[in-house]
């Protein structure tokens, strides 16, 4: 089917590329410790562009229909801006597993024993448990009046957990996440397991807040409010616009020396791995930040266009818009130490596991005041207790200047990781 | 379309069926600067099939293909029949209605050639650049929908509907001498292409608004009487008491449930909260909700203390109250939860000079660039504010970030003004992954005594 479209599209339009994207997702929900739903979702979504008068012009259908789906994008490049995009012809792709057969072949009944292992794991008195399993099977096909024809299957499990205790008048909400391509193996779930039995046990007491400078400890899955700006100062579009703040930065050490930042589209069996674009262009590995020195933007073919560059190969489809730049599998490098040897020297200071509010604001700008959700006080180096009224206000990027140490574990939320990382001299207002 | 729902239904073996089909066109125009960033039409069709069966779970099934709704129909039976439940899953009854409602389509947006949509998007966002020389750098977007709606349930409800919906959004980016400040305004209606018309106005006032920050100084963080325009009081409503009396959270979250507790006092007998699912021409007003139950004016909070809760069937039969068609799914992808609709905080007495004129030293925080809250902690960012002064708005200052306990801040409202409105925001709200769902928050002005505000960030 995708074959006739991009041949009348060709004679329609000076050029064409589509994108055609199929998903299916089975998911189990447990509320409570059980099975509350299963569910099943399938999609089928058609991006087609053209460039036709040296304008493009994008439209999208879900479905097997696409009839007037080329009227409909002929009549976005009328209006549409002008510009010179050249699409990528066939070139050979790196090898990067995205696809499972044991994980596509998994049966339902599997996929509950997986819900049904997390749920005895994690239950304890006073605690209700709710566990998400999911699991997903998808294929990009890509083609090009260029002549290029590719793409690829992709599989994906994913399982997330929350524990939620009250205590008191408090409740205590502790949630961890893993995904992959393929099922998950033992060892990792008993990590998720422990690590959150572990952030539970922490909380039991509560302590009061600290106020003023002192030295945060931000838990892998609470850098959010950290990365967030830089995922948008690493645009080349942010940088086109003069909205970056890194974008006269290049080449120059913008953050302490122990950051590193990457985005890894190659490596097996993570949920954003994939062997090209969605725009052809093939993946590779890009440093956007190493040892602290800012490195390289992120393009897909129209900012590239626009920008005189290069794609990096971050073109993103989805069904009704244009392609977009986004990252693939965004990673910071972990450094060599666990978190208890991370918080081992810091006499006094906060553990931050999750903040309230992330994302709210002129983000790329990188100043932020966020309630902690969850957090810990650290006390001669170890935890005593969860603090509940306490805010953090920072820059990140101030903060990523001052950071200075590393765990050695990541914390994969969806397709980002980061370690934990400890940074010095945090404003915390405790209350 | 509407027999091949029936036909549908009429094969399925489960005790419960319930199938919703959906014909969506879109269109979409945004810039960036002076430049389009692009205009396009989309087209999304798809079905969305429940089934429950005695003794078992839910079997859910979404699918674009439409062609394949009798065997998504059998597959939602078998996954209910595969998970077995101790509680069982009950329904509360509702009336069994058969609606064909044509919302007025105001103009149909699908008769608008694409480059008229474009044209008055490019004019709306010159009116910024128009306003002052130090505004470098804007975002306009237009966007409208039309859905064809298709419902149907095994117990007789059949439904029909079209749903128009247009926003536009403003953000106007002002710089000088190194100082970046922005303005946003949007506009949200279930309307059509006549209602979007002449509003130069508000792309004009975020422009403005941008220029105007660019002077502002910060607030000195601090605890303040904290004057709330009805556009952050709607919004603050809809985030805390509103989220709160959903009854699918209070039902898995038993802290919620003992904060929520019926009859307790939450604020003075000023104090009436409600959500009005089928409050004329708002944002989030419809006939029915997605399961077929027709909406309608539901108090939560009556003369200060809570009275009432939100509820889809499930809920409703799980807590022995009746549905309030707060069900609503945001597209076919989606099973119904329980949403809110057009949530308010009513009318007051007094007018606006009659909350201000006794604070010496206060906020003045109006609309909302964000807001969340977390059970009883909220963090809420205004669009920008002014300082009160002896009892009077002074000068503008930057946008204030309100956070604290909310049965604290409830129990600090002293004023409620008689000034209710209703908010036209565009935007939508996020639950369980569905976002941006339509809705309307409305509110009087809303004094609290002493709120904390912080201003200065690090």
């Amino acid at each position: 089917m995708i074959g006739p479209l991009i041949e009348e599209a060709g004679r329609r339009a000076h050029a064409a590329d589509v994108a055609v994207k199929t998903d299916e997702t089975v998911t189990l929900t447990f509320e409570a410790g059980r099975l509350r739903s299963t569910s099943y979702a399938e999609e089928r979504g058609t991006n087609l562009r053209v460039i036709s008068n040296g304008r493009l012009g994008v439209a999208g259908v879900t479905g097997e229909d696409t009839g007037g789906l080329i009227d409909r994008a002929l009549a976005s490049a009328r209006v549409g801006d002008p510009l010179e995009l050249l699409l990528p012809e066939a070139a050979p792709l790196p090898r990067v597993t995205t696809h499972y057969p044991r994980a596509a072949a998994a049966q339902i009944e599997e996929l509950v024993q997986l819900g049904r292992l997390l749920i005895d794991r994690l239950s304890r008195n006073g605690c209700q448990v709710n566990v998400v399993v999911e699991r997903t099977l998808g294929s990009v096909q890509l083609s090009n009046t260029q002549g290029l024809e590719a793409g690829y299957d992709v599989s994906g499990i994913g399982l997330s957990a929350e524990v939620i205790r009250v205590q008191g008048d408090q409740a205590v909400v502790v949630g961890d996440y893993l995904a992959g391509a393929d099922l998950p193996g033992l060892p990792a779930i008993e990590a998720m397991v422990d690590g959150m039995l572990r952030r539970i046990e922490w909380a039991e007491r509560i302590v009061p807040a600290p106020s003023g400078r002192m030295p945060v400890c931000f838990t892998g899955g609470s850098t959010a409010a950290l990365l967030l700006p830089l995922q948008l100062a690493f645009l080349g579009k942010s940088v086109l616009q003069g909205a970056s703040p890194l974008a006269e930065k290049a080449g120059e050490q913008a953050f302490a020396a122990g950051f590193t930042l990457s985005d890894e589209p190659l490596l097996d069996a993570r949920p954003g791995s994939r062997p090209m674009d969605d725009e052809g262009v093939p993946s590779a590995r890009l440093a956007l930040v190493e040892a602290g020195v800012v490195r390289h933007f992120i393009y897909d073919l129209e900012t590239a266009a626009r920008a005189r560059v290069r794609s990096t190969g971050h073109g993103r489809r989805s069904t009704f818009a244009k392609p977009q730049a986004a990252y693939s599998n965004l990673v910071v490098a972990p450094g060599d130490r666990s978190l208890a040897e991370l918080i081992a020297p810091v006499e006094d200071g906060l553990l931050v596991d999750g903040l309230l509010g992330v994302g709210q604001g002129n983000v790329i700008g990188g100043a932020f005041s966020h309630p902690v959700a969850l957090g810990y006080r650290i006390r001669q180096g170890e935890i005593s207790g969860r603090v509940t009224r306490a805010a953090v206000a920072a820059n990140a990027y101030d903060l990523l200047n001052r950071m200075v140490g590393l765990g050695r574990e990541l914390q994969w939320i969806g397709s980002s990781a980061a370690p934990a990382m400890l940074v010095d001299g945090v404003s915390v207002v405790g209350e | 379309m509407k027999n091949r729902l029936f036909d549908a239904l009429r094969a399925s073996r489960a005790d419960y069926t319930e199938i919703r089909l959906e014909r969506s066109w879109a269109t979409t125009v945004a810039y960036r600067g002076r430049r389009l960033e692009g205009a396009s039409a989309g087209l999304d069709c798809g079905g969305f099939v429940r089934c429950l069966n005695r003794g078992r779970g839910w079997g859910i099934v979404s699918f674009t293909s439409i062609g394949r709704l009798p065997s998504m129909v059998a597959r939602a039976h078998e996954m209910s029949l595969s998970v077995p439940v101790d509680e069982p899953i009950r329904l509360a009854p509702i009336p069994v209605r058969q609606g064909d409602v044509r919302g007025d389509l105001d103009g149909d947006v699908r008769g608008i050639p694409l480059e008229e949509k474009q044209a008055l998007l490019e004019r709306l966002n010159g009116e910024m650049f128009g306003v002052d020389r130090r505004i470098v750098d804007t975002q306009a977007a237009y966007h409208d929908e039309v859905t064809e709606y298709w419902f149907g349930n095994s117990d007789g409800v059949l439904i029909h509907e079209l749903r128009p919906e247009v926003s536009l959004s403003a953000v106007a980016v002002a710089v000088e001498h190194g100082i970046i400040e922005r303005g946003l305004e949007s506009i949200g209606l279930r309307r059509g292409w006549i209602s979007i018309q002449a509003r130069e106005e508000l792309f004009l006032r975020a422009a403005r608004r941008a220029i105007a920050l660019l002077h502002a100084s910060r607030i000195r963080s601090g605890t303040y009487p904290v004057v709330l325009d009805p556009k952050l009081a709607g919004v603050f409503v809809h985030e805390t008491i509103g989220h709160l009396s959903e009854a699918d959270f209070l039902a898995q979250n038993h802290e919620a449930g003992a904060l929520m507790t019926p009859g307790r006092r939450v604020g003075s007998p000023e104090l009436n909260v409600g959500d009005d699912g089928s409050a004329a021409g708002r944002r989030g007003t419809l006939p029915y909700d997605d399961e077929g139950t027709p909406t309608q004016n539901t108090l939560l909070v009556q003369n200060g203390v809570l009275v009432g809760r939100l509820h889809s069937r499930e809920t409703a039969a799980r807590m022995g109250q009746r549905p309030t068609g707060n069900a609503r799914a945001l597209s076919f992808r989606h099973p119904p939860i329980v949403r809110l609709s057009n949530t308010y905080i009513a009318n007051g007495k007094g007018t606006f000079e009659d909350l201000i004129r006794d604070i010496k030293l206060g906020v003045y925080a109006c609309d909302a660039l964000g807001g969340r809250a977390h059970l009883e902690d909220y963090s809420f960012t205004s669009g920008y504010a002014h300082m009160i002064r002896d009892g009077k708005v002074a000068e503008i200052v930057k946008p204030a970030t309100l956070a604290g306990k909310l049965f604290e801040t409830l129990d600090r409202i002293d004023r409620i003004g008689g000034d209710f409105r209703w908010n036209e925001m565009g935007g939508g709200c996020g639950k369980g992954g569905q976002a941006p769902l339509p809705v309307g928050e409305g509110a009087p002005h809303v004094r609290i005594r002493d709120m904390r505000v912080g201003g200065e960030l690090a």
